[in-house]
């Protein structure tokens, strides 16, 4: 068996273990294929995505846990280190800063620590980025909480 | 529990002047109060086995317990004596420093104070009583070895750096416990009675290498019965155990057996993983004793060779292994070098 592969068991079943511990975070792995997971996580409060609940892929190497897992945004959004189209993430421990020592769990929870701080300096989406990058917080905010009503909110009736 | 079996037992000794019944009672008592070791520690032992079944926390109790047994006696002697803060002191420089100093320090020190005073000191009852004690640690920490074959390195040089701290209590104070009081008071009488001390030396080095015997005998005993006692395979046995006895890195505390060794299984149930944390594979001995990153970081050599291959950061402060390695490398060794030093340092306080 792979490293990888027993690794990724051994998350499974620590995922199984602590379901509730983390509320806002619900990682399912495929069922045919445990590279392949998806994730459920909740907007974080005081943030424009407050209340939309957003779907992530994860694509996991051969490599892991030395290779960082792939991750994209399945759920539309409006965030600056976020690809609208694509829904790629520009975060630095999903490249150069990965550490074997993360897991799934935690590349989930600094996806939720991202959203909640974006890096407009970094940005994969320039509209959003340019946004706050010339203080237009409020401009933003706005457009951000749009999009998690249009894209992450379960449509009502 | 152990201070009251040892001095009931040698009192109906001192009385007795002459040379043959002398020698004998010095036979029966140590072999009393042998009998009375074994028989605590069988109970302890059993107690744990109970326990065992619970979980980890506690089989760290038993620990603590066993601790506690290793240091009775000692803290008896500080009990007794009246300038207790001068040892305290002691106590506490001494794990202050790295545990390679301490384990050797504390081993050789008290190695070469103990012989100093044997000799010197001219009156073998106190060489017969570090040799016994010592030798009662030393039966200890075979019956341990036994039982837990994993780690019976470390289980004995935890008991060599107790009963280094037992001897370095030991020349200081004048030992008060009645079991050192017979052989003077005898003594005494011998010297009314015109006979050389060589006798009375000869007597209690016989009993002396009687009780050696006699433990080299039990000790198997010991071991047969104990069956529940926990074995490498056994699933109860605590995880945390092998790492427990292999951490180098003795915080200071855990030096301080005053507060009953508490704080010594809390703390290193904290300091080392007892698993892998890139596979979540369980770490052996080797892999819990290995320390490639000056951040503290644990894991195993199989992620860790792993990781060297790949981009050679350590998964926890992400900077560059390199040089670490070796350095790692040479800790581990000298680790060993330090228990190895540490086993022949005892052996020369027990000769």
């Amino acid at each position: 068996m792979q490293a990888s592969r027993a690794r990724l068991f051994k998350e499974y079943k620590e995922v199984q273990r602590e379901k509730t511990a983390d509320p806002d975070i619900q990682l399912v792995c495929d069922d045919s294929n445990i590279f392949k997971w998806t994730a459920l996580i909740k907007g974080p409060s005081e943030t424009p995505f407050e209340g939309g609940v957003f779907q992530l892929a994860f694509a996991v190497p051969e490599q892991y846990p030395l290779q960082p897992p792939q991750v994209r945004f399945l759920t539309k959004i409006f965030h600056p280190n976020v690809h609208f189209k694509t829904g790629e993430i520009c975060l630095d421990i999903l490249k150069n800063a990965w550490s074997p020592a993360w897991t799934l769990q935690s590349v989930c929870r600094a996806i939720i620590a991202l959203m909640a701080h974006p890096e407009p300096d970094s940005p994969l989406n320039c509209d959003s980025g340019n946004l706050l990058r010339s203080g237009d917080t409020r401009g933003y905010q706005s457009m951000a909480r749009m999009y998690t009503r249009l894209a992450a909110m379960p449509k009502k009736g | 529990m152990v201070s009251d079996s040892i001095t009931n037992a040698p009192i109906p000794s001192a009385p007795n002047s002459r040379d043959f019944s002398k020698k004998k009672r010095a036979n029966r008592s140590a072999k009393l109060k042998q009998c009375k070791l074994d028989a605590r520690r069988e109970q302890w032992l059993s107690q744990v086995a109970v326990k065992s079944k619970g979980c980890k926390e506690e089989g760290n109790c038993a620990k603590k317990e066993r601790d506690r047994s290793l240091e009775n006696p000692r803290r008896r002697d500080q009990d007794n004596n009246d300038d207790g803060s001068i040892h305290h002191e002691s106590d506490s420089e001494s794990p202050s420093n790295s545990p390679t100093n301490s384990l050797l320090g504390g081993g050789g020190g008290s190695g070469g104070s103990d012989s100093g005073t044997n000799f010197v000191g001219s009156s073998s009852s106190r060489s017969s009583i570090s040799g016994s004690s010592s030798g009662g640690c030393c039966s200890g920490s075979i019956t341990e070895e036994e039982e837990e074959d994993g780690c019976l390195d470390d289980w004995e040089a935890v008991a060599d750096a107790l009963a280094a701290d037992d001897d370095n209590n030991k020349p200081e104070p004048e030992p008060e416990n009645s079991y050192s009081q017979s052989p003077s008071e005898s003594q005494l009488s011998m010297q009314s009675d015109s006979t050389p001390e060589l006798t009375n030396g000869l007597g209690l080095d016989s009993a002396n290498s009687m009780t050696e015997t006699e433990s080299a005998r039990m000790v198997p005993r010991i071991s047969g019965n104990n069956t529940q006692a926990w074995r490498p395979d056994d699933a109860y046995r605590p995880q945390s155990l092998p790492n427990l006895a292999k951490q180098r890195s003795f915080p200071a505390t855990n030096r301080h057996f005053g507060h009953g060794g508490v704080p010594w299984s809390r703390n290193s149930v904290l300091g080392a993983p007892s698993s892998c944390p890139i596979c979540y594979e369980d770490l052996d001995l080797t892999d819990s004793s290995f320390l490639p990153c000056l951040c503290g970081f644990r894991l195993c050599l199989f992620c860790h060779k792993r990781i060297l291959e790949e981009d050679g950061r350590c998964p926890g402060c992400r900077k560059p292994y390199e040089h670490d390695q070796v350095e790692s490398e040479a800790s581990v060794q000298g680790g060993s070098l330090t228990f190895r030093l540490a086993r022949s340092c005892s052996m020369i306080a027990r000769s």
